[in-house]
């Protein structure tokens, strides 16, 4: 079954909420990284005791899993351009050394796209927008030039 | 126990809007970003312009604050070692977390790789969030703000 796809004039604005409840209820920014960094930096300390970071982050597992539930699962076979362009015993090494830029970039840059680029931009930060310009225009340049490689 | 179970909450919200969207497939991000299809840009600037004026009209009631982070070069650096990997699995650290909760295989390498990257880098002991807002106001400043 292939899942609808909320409209953007919804679910753009179910993000924002989201962005604002956090600074309500923690006076904090909303950064999916920082959840990661929570749960590596506890059980590097051998604790499972999570903020609510981690937990938000728990909570975007949750609802990844909700939503398979009431729609019926993911509506793609395979992983995009990498299964279909790239040969199939490539793609999850590729996709390991792509997991270790993401996390060491967005820890180094302060935030991800939900950090820096939803709740740092919001806030109209300018470390945030550099930051949301730069990862913006660095992804678009991949992705033209893996298009033309590929 | 009331904090974490809050943020599970916004998590649940935050992952189903992920999820809904289309985000957890790698080629709903690639579109975009090859500009064949709109959506994931009218989708993130709704996203920030109501999180904008919410907490800009939050601020003038005197609820919330922050204090805007300059530009470092971390912040260009970082991104760009972001971009790259993104650009290349067209997955964010979000997006990973949904395509893990729907059972796509495919987000375990992504998310072996994302929990190697942050462990690379807290332990070296530096903090770096949040990049936005190095001295967030207390509530008992927030309070006297109003006052």
């Amino acid at each position: 079954m292939r899942n609808p796809q909320l409209a953007w004039y919804v679910a753009g604005p179910l993000l924002g909420l989201c962005v604002i409840a956090v600074r309500l209820l923690f006076n904090a920014r909303l950064g999916v990284t920082g959840g990661y960094s929570e749960i590596v930096d506890r059980v590097r300390h051998r604790s499972l005791v999570f903020d609510w970071r981690a937990w938000l982050l728990i909570g975007v597992l949750i609802g990844g899993t909700i939503f398979a539930l009431a729609a019926g699962g993911p509506d793609f076979h395979g992983y995009g351009w990498l299964t279909r362009d790239v040969g199939d015993v490539w793609v999850a090494p590729i996709l390991v050394v792509s997991g270790v830029l993401i996390g060491y970039g967005a820890k180094l840059a302060g935030g991800c796209t939900s950090g820096n680029g939803l709740s740092g931009t919001s806030l109209l930060s300018p470390a945030s927008l550099a930051a949301t310009a730069t990862f913006f225009a660095t992804a678009i340049a991949v992705n033209f030039i893996t298009k033309a490689l590929f | 126990m009331r904090p974490r179970l809050a943020g599970l909450g916004v998590g649940i919200v935050f992952g189903v809007v992920l999820s809904w969207s289309g985000m957890t497939a790698p080629d709903v991000i690639r579109s975009a970003l090859l500009f064949e299809d709109s959506y994931l840009f009218l989708f993130f600037a709704s996203a920030v312009a109501t999180a904008s004026i919410g907490l800009l009209l939050l601020r003038r009631a005197g609820r919330v604050a922050w204090t805007p982070a300059r530009i470092e070069r971390r912040h260009v650096t970082g991104s760009l070692i972001f971009g790259l990997g993104w650009g290349v699995s067209n997955a964010c650290p979000g997006p990973i977390m949904t395509q893990i909760g729907q059972g796509i295989v495919w987000g375990v390498p992504l998310l072996a790789g994302v929990l190697s990257g942050v462990y690379l880098f807290v332990r070296r002991g530096e903090e770096t969030e949040p990049a936005s807002d190095p001295a967030p106001l207390r509530r008992d400043r927030a309070v006297a703000g109003a006052a």
